[in-house]
This record gives structure tokens, C-alpha cells and sequence, in this order.
């Protein structure tokens, strides 16, 4: 019995430690990444993967966009051929200009994604 | 074991009900603030805190402090083990519905898991809420099976008991540390603040227990015994008077200006504690109760009005004071919350009440 | 702070970018929002390198005039609550005892203490907002801006009062219902989320200066990267006495003041 109240003890403290270490410390201390060369064109006639990938994987593309944009200022995508494009919602739009490009798949799915909550809809412009 | 809970006479239901239509006023209420925004409440830009987070600090505390019945492990208080537990995860689970009810876009809740900031006090106190909510519930339901069973309770059961104990200590400190560390509202930032906490919670939840064990023997005829209330009433005296004597330093430390309700709070602590120091009247019932009653209301009060709105006054960071009224919404929730809570607790309580009498019989 | 080349190159990519556009769809295309443009900086930038910072003339600062706040509050769509309670702001302008509050008040002239002055996110290298973010919604870029993520901040507001110079605010309503002009180029907000001033990291990539330093007729603002010794941020802060708000609270803005 004594030994596990030890067991415990000694799990806490470690907790607390671990905690306190997180908490203390200045948690960014991040390496140096080295920079990309300088790009001097941005692919925009292209899509950027094929159709049916995009279908199924466009909302994990541009979340991953998001993501890597505004966490890490990262903004140039690679496609697997070798193109760039900036990751920005206008740079799909801006081919797909379509107005109910995103409308007519997603009113049929009942889906509603919250991108027009913040960003301007297609629909909302002349 | 739950089914015990569906039955009942009148008044069970009557309670039950009208715990029931409360919670459906809140929902609605609830979801006028969801679609509207948190406009539909009192607060601002600069009192951007109100009624919601006072529950929650109060609840959190209440929480934590059942934990000191598992601390004190004492004989007297076996019968008391399991609806400690119970108050506990019934106040955690509604200090946890009140941090979600002041979010603005509570179905992100989960992001705080997915994009973890562990320097962030928040995380760390939102982390150990849900923890000692798993735990207490976990080892109450057991216990209560083991006993129906007439077995002792499994082995797993006392460390997950032992569990809870770092993770209330993990709660207050989180807690304290996170509203102490807020650089710019005076209130808050007092060196005492941290402490006065914690003994401001152990003397509220103690006291809430010692009701409720007196409602339970008085409404079921369940006794958890004299001898352990008198052990809580020892230890909401010792909290109380610690809790009492802070409270007076930061009177005289901080600016509270006109603050009628703070001055409730301090009145109604040092009554109910010179009433709980005296042996006499500690050991009379009417006065338990009337003392346990106001030193809930004193430390209720002073979390809501003596924290967040300082007396109607709340100081905002540029130095300005702003006032907060709570609206009717905002106060249509927090009774929702509280009786969803109630309701939980009341159906845990059925099913221990039962439990016991079918032992006992 | 931005070089020639840069300037020439922006052009030639715009330009490239717009060609592309136009050749795709065949015709002008008709929605304009958050156009694409190659960015300044297009590689990954390095953390740490650049840390961006403010100072504020406020000897040239006129009294009475806006540009500054109509032109930031304007291209970031930041919405005209006009009940106190609900209201939004970016930069704004502040009494003397509100902006330095800890401030040595004695030594201030009459004339000092009767002026206004702007305020806005101090950006600050040790910031509590960030610390206290349970998400880290709110958090520090790589080149010092205290940015938020509107897509994952939950709105517990945890970072209003953490902030001792009262630069969040919180949505508590849709703000699109209060935007009075809007711009398609900058997206806006939603309801339930904590808003505050980016130090236009949108202008920034670009290679444009803020809006505020852009527009104000006094040239009273000076923005630039605090870790270049030749910057013209850093000549002044040299050649100057300047004063930070709160400087005792260890927060370390970014933001600087010549009184």
C-alpha cells in the first residue's frame, strides 16, 4: 500500500513538472527552416491536382492551406508536377469563376461549409 | 442502478419536474444566445466576463473541495464517500457547461484538444475539470455497485480515488493562478487571491455537503451520520474563518467602493463562521443549517459580486468602470445549468438512497 | 523598408498573375475578392528574423483627425458598433491617463495631457494574450505581429482581460450587419470571435506599409523591422526619447511613443 501511494506521489510530481516546464519555459525555440528560392511565376491556368482527388479532397487542401498560411506564412503550393500556385481561396476562384461553382455541389449535398462565414462568397459579389 | 431513479413519490416528481422545466427555459434561452450571439448578455467590451464565469469559478471550487472527504479518510465519513463524489462531478460537469456557455463558438470546444497550448492555464484547468469528472463519477458508480453487491469495492476503484486527489489540487492551482496572473484587473490581482480561493471553496463546499446530507436524511431518512458532519462542519470552520480573515485584508487593500452585496458576503461569513466556532450551537441542527446556509451564500455572493462585478462595478483594464446587469437570458441559463446539474445530482442521490435501503432491508 | 527590386518584382508578378487569370477564363474575372498576387515574401519565412514594430510621432499627431482609424477600420471591414458595449476597434484614439495610465504623470505638461493618442495591439514580444490562449488561436508570428486565427479561436475571451491595454474585442454579434463600406479585398469576421489589429500582414505581403502609417498626412507614424540597426524605425529610436505603454509590466511592445 505504501508503495503506491509512492507510485502515486512520484506520478504527480512528474505531472507537475512537466507542466511547469511547459509553462515556464518559452516554448520557441524553433529551428531556422531554410528558405525556398525565390519563385518568380505563379501558375494559375492550371488545376492544381487531378479533378477526382480535388472532388474528394478539396476541404483537406484548403484547410491545410489555411493552416500552413496563417500559422507559418508559408504560401506557395507545389503541385506534384512541379508548378506553383499561392495558396489563397482566389487562386481556385479565380479559374473556377464560375458563381455556383461551390453552390451547385454543395446545396445538393447539403453541405455548408463556413468559409463564406469570414471570406466573401462568390454570391455576395457583382 | 439508474432505473432506481425512476421511481419515486409526489414530491420526487414534483422536484424532478420542475428542475425539468427549468432546464427546457434554459435550452431556450441558450439557443437564442447561440443564434444571436453573446450580445443577448449583459457583458461588453469591457466587462467582458459576467454571471457565467462567477458560476463557474464558484462550481469549480465546490468541485474541488469534495475532494477532502476522500483526503480526510476517516471512518466516520465512509457514508458520506459516495455522495461527496457525486457533488463533486455534478458541480464539475456545470462549472464545464458554464465555461461552454460563455464561449462564442462553443462548437470549436474542441479545438483546445486538437491545437493543445499547454503554457495556456486554460487548457490545464479545462484538462483537470474533465478528469476529476471521469474519475468521481467513476468511483461513486462502483462504490454504489459494489455495495448493492455487498462486496467491497474493487481495487481499481480506491486509485482512481487517489487519482482525484492530484487533480482537485490540479484544479485549484490552475484556477487561481490562471485569474491571479490577469496583469490588469485589481481585483483579481491581490497576492491573497490565490489562497483566499481556496479556502473560500472549501468553506462553501463543505457546507453545501453537510446540507445535503441533511436534506437526504431529512426527505429519505438515509442518515450519513452526526459525527460526520461535524467533521465537515470542522473543516468549513477552518476554511470559513481563513476565508473570512483574507476577505477582510483585501477590504482593506483594494478599492471595493459602494459595494452593498460584497459587504453581504462579509457579514454573512463572519456570522455563519462565529456560529459554526461556537460548540453549542455547531452542535444544534436549526443552526447548522442556518450557519451552513449563509456561509454557501456569503462565498456564492462574493464569487459572483465580489470577483466579477465588484459590487455592480467592474474595473476594466483602461482604468474606466463599466457597469454589468446580467439579462434575463443570461440568467434563464444559468438557472438551466443549475438545475440540469441539480437534476443529475438528485438522480444519483435516488440511486444511493435506494442502494442503502435495500441493504439496510 | 522595401527595396527597389522588391517594388520592380511585385509588379511583374502581378502583372504575370493577372495575365494567367485572364487567359483562363476567357473574360475580366467578374469577382475580385482577395485577389491572388504573389506574395514579397514567397519562401518560408524565417522565425525570428524580422520583428516588425511601430513608432508614433505624437508631436505630429493632429488633433481631431481620423484618417488613420477610418482608413484601418475601412480596409479591414471592421465593423461601427455604435453602443460602447459592442463596439470593435482596431486603432483608436485615447486621453493621456488612458493610454499611459502608469505613466510618471507629474512630468507631463498640461499641454501633453490634454492631447489624445492613438492606440492599438502592441504586438509585444512577451505577450499574455498568447500565453493565455487555451488554443493558441491568438499567437506569435514569425516575425513578431500577435496574430489571431479566426478559424480556430473559440471565443472564450480569455485574452480581453489578459491584455492590459484593452486591444480585443470581441464579436457579439455578426459584424457583417455592421460594416458600412465594405471591401471584397480582406475578408471579414464572424460572431463569437475575438478580433484586434494585425499590423496589416495583409499590406505586409504585398510589400505596402500599414494603413495607418500610408494614410496619415503628418507622416507621424514610422513602422519598420526592430532587428535591422538601419532601418529608419530603428535610426529614430536612437536619435529620440520615446516611451512604451505599461514598459513596468514586462510585456515588451512593439508599439513605441515620442511624446
Amino acid at each position: 500500500m505504501k508503495s503506491r501511494k509512492l507510485l502515486w506521489l512520484v506520478t504527480f510530481a512528474a505531472i507537475s513538472l512537466f507542466a511547469a516546464f511547459y509553462l515556464f519555459s518559452n516554448g520557441e525555440a524553433e529551428t531556422p527552416q531554410k528558405p525556398l528560392a525565390r519563385v518568380s511565376v505563379v501558375d494559375s491556368t492550371k488545376c492544381i491536382a487531378p479533378k477526382e482527388f480535388m472532388r474528394a479532397n478539396h476541404m483537406q487542401v484548403l484547410h491545410g492551406w489555411e493552416r500552413s498560411v496563417v500559422r507559418d506564412g508559408d504560401r506557395v503550393h507545389i503541385a506534384s508536377n512541379g508548378s506553383r500556385f499561392q495558396k489563397s481561396l482566389g487562386t481556385c476562384l479565380g479559374c473556377h469563376n464560375n458563381r455556383l461553382f461551390c453552390f451547385s455541389c454543395h446545396s445538393y449535398a447539403n453541405v455548408k461549409p463556413k468559409c463564406w462565414n469570414c471570406h466573401l462568397s462568390p454570391m455576395e459579389t457583382q | 442502478m439508474i432505473e432506481k431513479a425512476l421511481k419515486g413519490n409526489r414530491s420526487y416528481w414534483i422536484w424532478t419536474l420542475f428542475l425539468g422545466a427549468l432546464v427546457a427555459s434554459g435550452l431556450s434561452a441558450y439557443y437564442q444566445q447561440r443564434w444571436l450571439g453573446l450580445t443577448v448578455t449583459g457583458m461588453g467590451r469591457e466587462a467582458s466576463w459576467g454571471l457565467y464565469t462567477a458560476q463557474f469559478t464558484f462550481l469549480v471550487g465546490v468541485a474541488a473541495s469534495a475532494v477532502m472527504v476522500t483526503l480526510l479518510h476517516q471512518k466516520e465519513l465512509t457514508k458520506t464517500v459516495i455522495i461527496a463524489l457525486f457533488m463533486a462531478a455534478s458541480a464539475t460537469l456545470m462549472s464545464i457547461l458554464f465555461a461552454v456557455a460563455d464561449m462564442g463558438k462553443p462548437d470549436r470546444l474542441l479545438n483546445i484538444i486538437f491545437y493543445t497550448n499547454p503554457r495556456s492555464l486554460v487548457f490545464w484547468d479545462l484538462l483537470f475539470l474533465s478528469g476529476y469528472l471521469a474519475t468521481t463519477l467513476t468511483a461513486g458508480w462502483a462504490m454504489l455497485g459494489a455495495e448493492k453487491k455487498g462486496v467491497p469495492p474493487p481495487a481499481w476503484v480506491k486509485s482512481l480515488l487517489n487519482l482525484s486527489i492530484p487533480l482537485a489540487v490540479g484544479i485549484f492551482f490552475a484556477t487561481a493562478f490562471l485569474y491571479g496572473g490577469l496583469p490588469d484587473l485589481s481585483l483579481w490581482v491581490t497576492g491573497v487571491l490565490a489562497l483566499r480561493f481556496i479556502a473560500s471553496a472549501f468553506a462553501a463546499g463543505m457546507a453545501l455537503l453537510i446540507l445535503v446530507t441533511l436534506i437526504v436524511k431529512k426527505t429519505k431518512g438515509l442518515d450519513t451520520g452526526k459525527e460526520a458532519r461535524e467533521k465537515l462542519a470542522m473543516v468549513a470552520t477552518y476554511a470559513g474563518v481563513a476565508n473570512v480573515l483574507l476577505l477582510g485584508v483585501q477590504f482593506f487593500t483594494t478599492f471595493y467602493g459602494n459595494a452593498p452585496l460584497l459587504w453581504f458576503s462579509l457579514i454573512a461569513g463572519v456570522v455563519s463562521v462565529a456560529i459554526l466556532l461556537i460548540p453549542a450551537s455547531r452542535k444544534s441542527q436549526q443552526w447548522l443549517v442556518a450557519a451552513c446556509t449563509a456561509l454557501v451564500l456569503s462565498v456564492w455572493v462574493d464569487k459572483s459580486a465580489g470577483l466579477l462585478i465588484g459590487g455592480e462595478l467592474f474595473p476594466a483594464p483602461l482604468g474606466s468602470i463599466v457597469t454589468y446587469a446580467p439579462t434575463s437570458t443570461e440568467m434563464f441559463v444559468v438557472a438551466g445549468i443549475w438545475s440540469f446539474g441539480s437534476l443529475l445530482f438528485t438522480a444519483l442521490l435516488k440511486v444511493v438512497v435506494a442502494v442503502k435501503a435495500e441493504h439496510r432491508g | 523598408m522595401m527595396n527597389e527590386q522588391r517594388r520592380e518584382f511585385i509588379k511583374k508578378t502581378a502583372l504575370g498573375v493577372f495575365v494567367g487569370l485572364g487567359a483562363a477564363s476567357g473574360l475580366v474575372p467578374a469577382f475580385s475578392l482577395e485577389k491572388t498576387a504573389l506574395p514579397v515574401w514567397d519562401e518560408k519565412p524565417v522565425p525570428g528574423k524580422i520583428r516588425w514594430g511601430m513608432l508614433i510621432d505624437t508631436r505630429k499627431c493632429k488633433e481631431g483627425c481620423q484618417q488613420c482609424v477610418a482608413a484601418c477600420h475601412h480596409e479591414h471591414n471592421v465593423p461601427a458598433f455604435k453602443n460602447r458595449r459592442e463596439e470593435i476597434r482596431w486603432i483608436w484614439k485615447n486621453s493621456y491617463k488612458n493610454v499611459f495610465p502608469t505613466a510618471d504623470n507629474a512630468g507631463a505638461s498640461k499641454e501633453i495631457q490634454s492631447r489624445t493618442f492613438l492606440s492599438l495591439c502592441n504586438h509585444c514580444a512577451d505577450s499574455p494574450c498568447t500565453q493565455i490562449c487555451p488554443t493558441g488561436a491568438t499567437f506569435k508570428r514569425w516575425d513578431g505581429i500577435v496574430e489571431i486565427d479566426y478559424h480556430r479561436c473559440i471565443g472564450c475571451r480569455f485574452c480581453m482581460p489578459a491584455c492590459p491595454y484593452g486591444s480585443l474585442s470581441f464579436n457579439w454579434q455578426d459584424p457583417r450587419t455592421a460594416i458600412v463600406d465594405p471591401v471584397t479585398a480582406y475578408p471579414t469576421r464572424e460572431q463569437g470571435v475575438v478580433e484586434k489589429c494585425n499590423f496589416c500582414s495583409d499590406r505586409l505581403i504585398k510589400g505596402l506599409q500599414p494603413a495607418c502609417v500610408e494614410v496619415c498626412p503628418e507622416q507621424a507614424l514610422v513602422f519598420g523591422d526592430l532587428n535591422d540597426p538601419a532601418s529608419d524605425i530603428r535610426v529614430l529610436l536612437e536619435s529620440n526619447v520615446t516611451m512604451q505603454r505599461k514598459p513596468e509590466l514586462g510585456t515588451k511592445p512593439s508599439v513605441f511613443y515620442i511624446i
